[in-house]
């Protein structure tokens, strides 16, 4: 039984139909992720006790395995009496992972900002959140456009874990093709390429952005 | 402006350590409103920490400065006030490289002072002629050489109208032939009256336009005079000998 081209055309829409819950997943979990991590970065980098417990936090997330999260939150979590939705879970869960990785680029891309570009705005006087927001994250965000678009990716990857709750995603929805039909090589292909696809946009869609941001520089 | 104190920088037996390590030791300068005082010095001698103290860059542990009759650290508000009654220029610029020239200039007039866009742009476009630097408002300074950008973060500094303009070797990061530019723009800043404290190894600014002379060598205020009988005569071997190294 060899790869059937006409088969696998044929199963392109039913895994198409789930492309969106995919991208919902990856882009609420991406923008999640992206959120909790500069929180986690701002809150470790402030110091005290709530610096060192984040710091704890950051590194046991980054210890544990996503599906360990998703389990957790999932299954535990009712016990305690708190009953979340499988695409609550997984985005959730998701976000939490990453979030863990992506303090470590933010924590980098502050790193790498001159230390005079804050002396200069104390001098002018701008305000803890002012100067975050108007001088530390633009600058911030040129020097990890490049690990936050390989972090995307990776969080675009990781939306089939979604599968063990029975959220419809893609590859969830080509498995299930492919155990209907006891076909597996077209079904899970094309959920490959379709991944492949995803992942490209997503990699043309930050070189863009770079551009952008380093537009005002000679780099 | 008749309520001014007639002091704008007071500062009484600063001391600063760090860690164990005694920078700044019982300094006691006081500058009169009006007057440009320059502080140099060998490196390494405290002068960049004293004036890093004066707008509050830098932590000191004892002692008093006093801006304008406030204390600094007494109170948070009005520390606040006093320090951003305080413009710094850097030795590195520092201006911000995602932001355009005149964005530099209007952020902290916009997020500070709380000013419209037209009144901010308005009066950045003002200091940035004063700097004669006005058609350079919407490049950004990784666009400009040095000596421009230096002068941008002057006028950016000077956007706030402080009482004091702080300079912190502001021409030690330029190559020679940009130096004059930006002496010009500092001159030109004493020459309307402001008061200024800077800390810069030109000592032909210093005999031009300073009407105080500060030496320091480790920590201390060896010597403290005008500039006629500083040139003229420093009393401190260590000063004379600094003098005689960087005049040559």
């Amino acid at each position: 039984m060899g790869f059937d081209p006409e088969f696998a055309l044929s199963t392109v829409p039913t895994i198409l139909g789930a492309i969106g819950t995919t991208l919902l997943v990856a882009i609420s979990s991406g923008l999640g992720a992206s959120a909790l991590g500069f929180c986690f970065e701002m809150v470790r980098r402030g110091g005290g006790t709530a610096g060192l417990i984040t710091r704890f936090l950051i590194d046991f997330i980054r210890s544990t395995p996503v599906l360990a999260w998703l389990y957790f939150l999932y299954f535990v979590l009712p016990f305690y009496g708190i009953r979340l939705g499988a695409m609550s879970v997984g985005v959730i869960g998701l976000s939490l992972y990453f979030s863990g990785y992506l303090a470590e680029v933010f924590k980098a891309g502050i790193d790498a900002i001159p230390k005079g570009q804050q002396e200069a705005a104390k001098a002018l006087s701008l305000g803890r959140l002012d100067t975050i927001v108007f001088v530390i994250a633009p600058q911030m965000l040129r020097n990890i456009a490049a690990p936050m678009g390989n972090y995307f990716v990776s969080i675009l990857k990781a939306t089939p874990y979604l599968a063990v709750l029975a959220v419809p995603e893609m590859l969830g929805r080509a498995f299930d093709v492919a155990s209907e039909t006891y076909r597996y090589a077209e079904p899970l292909t094309v959920a490959g390429i379709l991944f492949l696809a995803l992942a490209l946009v997503i990699s043309r869609a930050v070189k863009r952005l770079e551009l952008r941001l380093f537009k005002d520089s000679s780099h | 402006m008749q309520d001014l104190p007639k002091t704008a920088v007071q500062i009484r037996t600063l001391n600063k350590w760090y860690g164990a390590f005694h920078v700044l030791k019982n300094i006691d300068l006081h500058v009169q409103r009006g007057s440009r005082v320059v502080v140099c010095g060998p490196s390494g001698s405290g002068k960049s920490t004293l004036i890093r103290c004066i707008n509050g860059l830098e932590a000191y542990q004892d002692g008093a400065i006093l801006l304008g009759g406030t204390m600094l650290g007494s109170q948070a508000k009005a520390t606040a006030l006093a320090r951003r009654q305080t413009g710094m220029v850097f030795q590195g610029f520092n201006l911000f490289p995602h932001l355009t020239v005149l964005s530099n200039c209007t952020l902290a007039l916009r997020r500070v002072l709380g000013k419209s866009r037209k009144e901010a742009e308005d009066l950045a476009l003002h200091h940035l002629r004063k700097v004669k630097i006005p058609e350079q408002a919407h490049k950004y300074p990784a666009q400009l050489s040095g000596g421009q950008q230096q002068r941008v973060a002057i006028a950016r500094a000077m956007c706030l109208s402080p009482r004091v303009m702080l300079f912190d070797e502001p021409t030690s990061a330029l190559d020679p032939e940009m130096i004059k530019e930006v002496l010009d723009v500092m001159i030109g800043l004493a020459q309307d009256g402001m008061t200024m404290l800077c800390v810069t190894h030109e000592m032909g600014f210093a005999r031009e336009v300073a009407d105080q002379v500060v030496f320091m060598d480790e920590g201390r205020i060896i010597e403290q005079a005008s500039p006629k009988a500083f040139f003229g005569g420093a009393v401190h071997p260590r000063a004379r000998m600094f003098l005689e190294t960087i005049l040559h």
